[in-house]
């Protein structure tokens, strides 16, 4: 049977997988944007603070995702937990670094201005400074949802959803019957959903970034 | 200022000034030995356009943010209209005080609509008339509506900018503008458009402005009173442009003033070279066309007037002075010719 015999015949289960992925990497995103866009927010001008926050989220990136989707077992158990939680901490450095540099980035005029009109400093932060770093910001969630798609797949190991079932699947056959089809068309949709999410990301950032920054 | 009556601000009447009394005004900044304001009092009239000038570092910037409560005073007392600013909610206060930058500050993700209709809209304002103030502020300082509203600060010029940085602040009709060199980042041709225009603008609302400046030729031309401070916003002289010129309060004063300079140019000139309006009433005092300025000042100063009639015609203060920057404008451009 050839590749795509192959992804015609189990399209039902591929896509399922495929979706199962985006889901838990958008799940996984959604959470640490929250997470770390408020983090960035307490602490861009607190350079300990921020130093200590990017620092941390940087050590978390250095544990090999394996070893840490192993060590969550005893904790989290099995499934989308574990998971997600996994997810959620690989994707803070760029969200966390990005939020801090995008919002020490806006001009000190701007603060000025706005909290000389009235504006309340909790006003001049959710209409000023996050619109004004907000592509910076959306840089930062990007490059965590390319880095996470890769990772997620590795979560097929904790029994985590997506295309890494596929692939550990047909790597643990392999010789066998359609286990390099499995691999390989585990592999190709993760590749697909990556170019996809870029592609969302390119409509996102047209849609959400002000007329005004962009002249 | 309180926000019951915030419905009135935008009749076409408009609010008018306030005073402003600063007592004792005091800011101490930890571990630094001298205070940067130490002990100023000053009252300034309902309506009138105050400039403090001084030099860089004098705590003149520092002196005006306090009384929005940008920077909050070490001691001493503000009050606007008798009302004691210290007791109020400070971005409550904010929205009843007019905020005019260098850098303008104009909010680039917004159209020039939206950034005028800020304030308006932090008080609640209904949207109408939100879009009608809009509308009659960009009249106000000369914009079309149909071409601006809906425009985005990066695509206005300089002096387009600074113009919606005003309206911004006029925006809620605020008795009371403070304003923090507002032209000192454009180039001198904007910049003198930019203060006739603006005094023409002052002459119809009577606010009582604070105007912050390190140019002695800008203070001059906008002031009805000028504070020349010197350091920790010590203030060396309170008094109108024309006492300034005249009688410098002393040394300081006299340096800051360009001392000889431009007093020797008061007497190089005569009156004779200014065209008055005609028309002149009999009771103005009056000197021959052949009057040294200096002589005109002198006259003008002895009998508190800002104008003086020559041969039948009125000659204003404002004019003398244009005469004397216009002369020094020619002394410059023949000096660079000559080389």
């Amino acid at each position: 049977m050839s590749l795509t015999e192959y992804i015609q015949t189990r399209w039902d289960l591929l896509s399922q997988a495929a979706m199962n992925h985006v889901l838990v990497v958008a799940l996984s995103v959604g959470i640490a944007t929250v997470i770390g866009v408020g983090v960035g927010v307490l602490t861009y001008n607190r350079p300990r603070l921020s130093g200590i926050a990017i620092g941390a989220s940087s050590g978390f990136l250095t544990i090999p995702s394996f070893a840490l989707l192993g060590l969550f077992i005893p904790i989290l158990g099995l499934g989308w937990t574990s998971t997600v939680v996994a997810l959620v901490g690989y994707s803070m450095l760029p969200i966390v670094r990005n939020t801090v540099v995008g919002l020490r980035g806006v001009d000190a005029a701007m603060v000025e201005a706005g909290r000389g009109i009235g504006m309340s400093a909790a006003g001049v932060m959710l209409r000023i400074q996050l619109p004004l770093a907000w592509p910076v910001i959306l840089t930062g969630i990007r490059v965590s949802t390319q880095m996470i798609i890769g990772i997620a797949a590795i979560a097929a190991y904790v029994a985590g959803p997506g295309l890494g079932n596929q692939i550990f699947d047909g790597l643990a056959r392999l010789g066998s019957v359609n286990a390099l089809n499995a691999a390989l068309a585990g592999t190709l949709g993760v590749v697909v959903l990556a170019l996809l999410f870029d592609l969302f990301y390119l409509v996102i950032r047209h849609l959400t970034t002000s007329r005004g920054l962009r002249v | 200022m309180s926000d019951d009556n915030a419905d009135d601000h935008a009749d076409s009447s408009g609010t008018t000034g306030e005073r402003i009394e600063l007592v004792g005004l005091t800011k101490r900044y930890p571990g630094q030995a001298e205070p940067a304001v130490e002990n100023v009092d000053l009252d300034v009239a309902a309506g009138e356009l105050v400039v403090f000038v001084g030099p860089s570092g004098c705590g003149k910037t520092t002196t005006m943010k306090m009384i929005n409560r940008l920077i909050e005073p070490t001691s001493g007392s503000i009050r606007i209209d008798g009302r004691d600013v210290l007791a109020m909610q400070p971005d409550q206060l904010r929205r009843h005080i007019g905020y005019v930058i260098q850098q303008i500050g104009l909010f680039p993700h917004m159209t020039i609509a939206q950034n005028i209709g800020i304030v308006p809209n932090l008080l609640k304002w209904p949207k109408k008339k939100v879009a009608e103030r809009v509308d009659h502020l960009l009249h106000l300082v000369g914009l079309d509506p149909t071409v601006h509203a809906r425009r985005y600060p990066r695509q206005l010029s300089g002096g387009q900018q600074q113009r919606i940085g005003v309206a911004r602040a006029l925006a809620a009709d605020p008795p009371v503008m403070l304003m923090d060199e507002p032209f000192g980042a454009t180039d001198p041709i904007t910049r003198l458009r930019l203060q006739d225009e603006f005094l023409r603008l002052q002459r119809e609302l009577r606010k009582t402005i604070i105007f912050v400046t390190h140019d002695f030729e800008e203070a001059i031309k906008l002031g009805d009173r000028i504070a020349v401070l010197r350091e920790r916003s010590h203030i060396a002289q309170y008094d109108t442009p024309a006492n300034i010129l005249a009688r410098p309060a002393d040394e300081y004063v006299a340096s800051f003033v360009g001392g000889d300079a431009t007093l020797k140019r008061l007497a190089l000139h005569t009156v004779g070279e200014i065209d008055g309006e005609p028309g002149a009433p009999a009771d103005l005092p009056g000197v021959a066309p052949t009057a040294t300025l200096r002589e005109a000042l002198d006259v003008m100063v002895a009998r508190g007037s800002d104008r003086i009639s020559v041969d039948g015609t009125v000659v204003t203060f404002a004019q003398l002075s244009a005469a004397v920057r216009a002369a020094d404008a020619v002394d410059r451009q023949q000096t660079t010719a000559g080389h």
